[in-house]
C-alpha cells in the first residue's frame, strides 16, 4: 500500500495545475473527436468528463505503481509532487503506446455514433469537456474537489449549457449529486444509453453484464442497458451479484494499492467468467480493470454499435 | 494523549454528519465489505461512537482501502450510511494533515 497522503497530494496538485489528476494535458488526451466533424450546438452537450480518455494512462501508471508497491522506492513517491504536473503527465503520455490510446477512443466514437443513429440532438465542445474532479472527492480532498468543480460548472453555465449527456458512472454521479450540492450549479443529466432509440432486432446473443457500483447501486440505472440489449435480441445472464447488489471491480483502489485492487478484480472476474459468455462493462475503470484478468470484456457501446 | 476525546462527535459533524450514532454494531457492513479486513468499516464507526479520535488517526491509512462501493450502505439495517461515514473520515483526516 502506498502512503495515501502522498498519492492525494500528487493528484490534487495535478488537478490544480493541469485540470487532470494524471497531469496529462487535455490536448494530448482528448483527440477522439478530431476526425468526426461533430456539431458544436444541440439540445444536449455531450460531456465525456475525459474518463475514457484517461484509461490507457491509468493503466500505464498502475503498471509502475504495481512494481514499487511496498518497496523502498514507494517512499520517494512524495517527491514527485515537487515536479510540475505537466512534466510527469507528458512523461506518462509518452510512455503510453499509440495503439492503447486508439483503443481507448473506440467507446467514445461508438457512443457518438449511437447518439447520432438515435437522432439525439447533441453538440460537442472540446473546450467545455473537462474532468469532473471526482477522484479528489472519493479520496477525501473535499476542498480540492469543490474548487475544481466550481471552475468546470461555471464554464458550462457561462456557455449557457443546461442539459448534458454523460458517458461514465462517476462523472454522471458527480453532476447529478455532487455539483448541485457543492457548486450551486445544477444540470439536467442523462446517461447516453438512456437516450438511445433503435428498431428492435434479433441478434440471438447472450452476454454477462458487469454493473458498475455507481450505476447499479448509487444511481439505480442497471435496468436501462438491459432494456437496450433486450431490444436488440441480446439476453443478459443472471448472476448472483448484479444490479443494486453488484460487486466492485476493484478499480477504485488502483492508485493506493494495486495489489488490493487486483485481488478484488480477480474475484469479480471469476464470478463474471463462470457463465462462459462474453462480458460487457459500461464504465472505463471497470473495463480497464477487468481486462487485466485476461477475460473477454468489451464496452457496452462497442456491442451496441456493432448491432445497431 | 487521552484515549477518548469527549467532543469528537461534535468535531466530526462537519465531515461526517452524525449518522454513526444510528449504528447498533450488528456487523452487517463488515460481513458484506469486499475488503474482508479486521471488522472494517464497523470498527471505525465504533471508534467514532466512543470518541477514539486518536485510534482513527493512527489507523487512518486503512480508510483509503475502502472502494466507496456502497455495499455496506445498501445493506445497513439502521440506514447509518457506513460507506459515507468512511468517506467523511477521509475528509476529516485530510483536513487534519493539512492543518498540521
Ligand atoms: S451495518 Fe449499519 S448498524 Fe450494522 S454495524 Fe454496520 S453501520 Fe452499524
Ligand atoms: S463502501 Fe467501503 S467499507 Fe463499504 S462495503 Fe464498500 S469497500 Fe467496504
Amino acid at each position: 500500500m502506498f502512503n495515501p497522503r502522498d498519492i492525494i497530494e500528487i493528484l490534487a496538485a495535478n488537478v490544480r495545475q493541469t485540470k487532470s489528476p494524471f497531469g496529462i494535458p487535455k490536448f494530448m488526451a482528448n483527440t477522439w473527436h478530431k476526425d468526426l466533424c461533430l456539431p458544436k450546438e444541440g439540445e444536449y452537450l455531450l460531456f465525456t468528463g475525459l474518463m475514457y480518455q484517461f484509461a490507457p494512462y491509468i493503466e500505464k501508471s498502475t503498471q509502475y505503481l504495481e512494481k514499487y508497491e511496498d518497496t523502498k522506492i514507494a517512499g520517494y513517491l512524495k517527491y514527485t509532487r515537487l515536479l510540475p504536473g505537466y512534466f510527469s503527465g507528458i512523461g506518462l503520455a509518452m510512455m503510453t503506446k499509440p495503439k492503447e490510446k486508439k483503443k481507448a477512443a473506440k467507446p467514445l466514437k461508438d457512443i457518438a455514433y449511437l447518439l447520432q443513429k438515435s437522432k439525439v440532438n447533441f453538440g460537442y465542445r472540446p473546450d467545455l469537456d473537462n474532468y469532473s474532479g471526482i477522484l479528489l472527492y472519493d479520496m477525501g480532498d473535499q476542498q480540492g474537489f469543490i474548487a475544481h468543480a466550481k471552475k468546470v460548472a461555471r464554464q458550462l453555465q457561462d456557455a449557457g449549457i443546461k442539459k448534458i449527456i454523460t458517458i461514465d458512472p462517476h462523472t454522471a454521479y458527480a453532476f447529478k449529486e455532487l455539483y448541485p450540492k457543492y457548486t450551486g450549479f445544477g444540470f439536467d443529466v442523462k446517461q447516453y444509453f438512456e437516450l438511445l432509440n433503435f428498431e428492435p432486432k434479433d441478434c440471438g446473443l447472450e452476454v454477462t453484464l458487469h454493473d458498475p457500483c455507481f450505476f447499479g447501486r448509487y444511481q439505480k440505472l442497471s435496468d436501462v442497458p438491459r432494456e437496450q440489449l433486450s431490444n436488440m435480441g441480446i439476453s443478459v445472464t443472471n448472476i448472483r451479484n448484479q444490479g443494486e447488489f453488484t460487486s466492485c471491480c476493484g478499480g477504485p483502489a488502483e492508485s493506493i494499492s494495486p495489489r488490493l485492487s487486483n485481488e478484488i478484480m480477480e474475484k469479480r472476474a471469476k464470478e463474471l467468467q463462470a457463465s462462459g459468455k462474453p462480458i460487457v462493462a459500461y464504465c472505463p475503470i471497470c473495463l480497464g480493470n477487468l481486462k487485466k484478468s485476461g477475460a473477454d470484456v468489451q464496452d457496452l457501446s462497442t456491442l451496441l454499435a456493432k448491432h445497431a | 494523549m487521552s484515549l477518548v476525546t469527549l467532543d469528537f462527535a461534535e468535531e466530526l459533524k462537519e465531515y461526517c454528519g452524525d449518522n454513526a450514532f444510528e449504528c447498533f454494531n450488528c456487523g452487517t457492513c463488515a460481513a458484506i465489505c469486499p475488503l474482508v479486513h479486521d471488522n472494517f468499516p464497523r470498527r471505525m464507526i465504533r471508534y467514532i461512537q466512543v470518541g477514539a479520535r486518536q485510534k482513527i488517526l493512527e489507523n487512518s491509512d486503512e480508510l483509503w482501502r475502502c472502494l466507496h462501493c456502497g455495499l455496506c450502505t445498501q445493506t445497513c439495517p439502521r440506514e447509518a450510511d457506513p460507506g459515507e461515514i468512511i468517506l467523511g473520515l477521509k475528509r476529516f483526516v485530510v483536513a487534519n494533515w493539512r492543518k498540521s
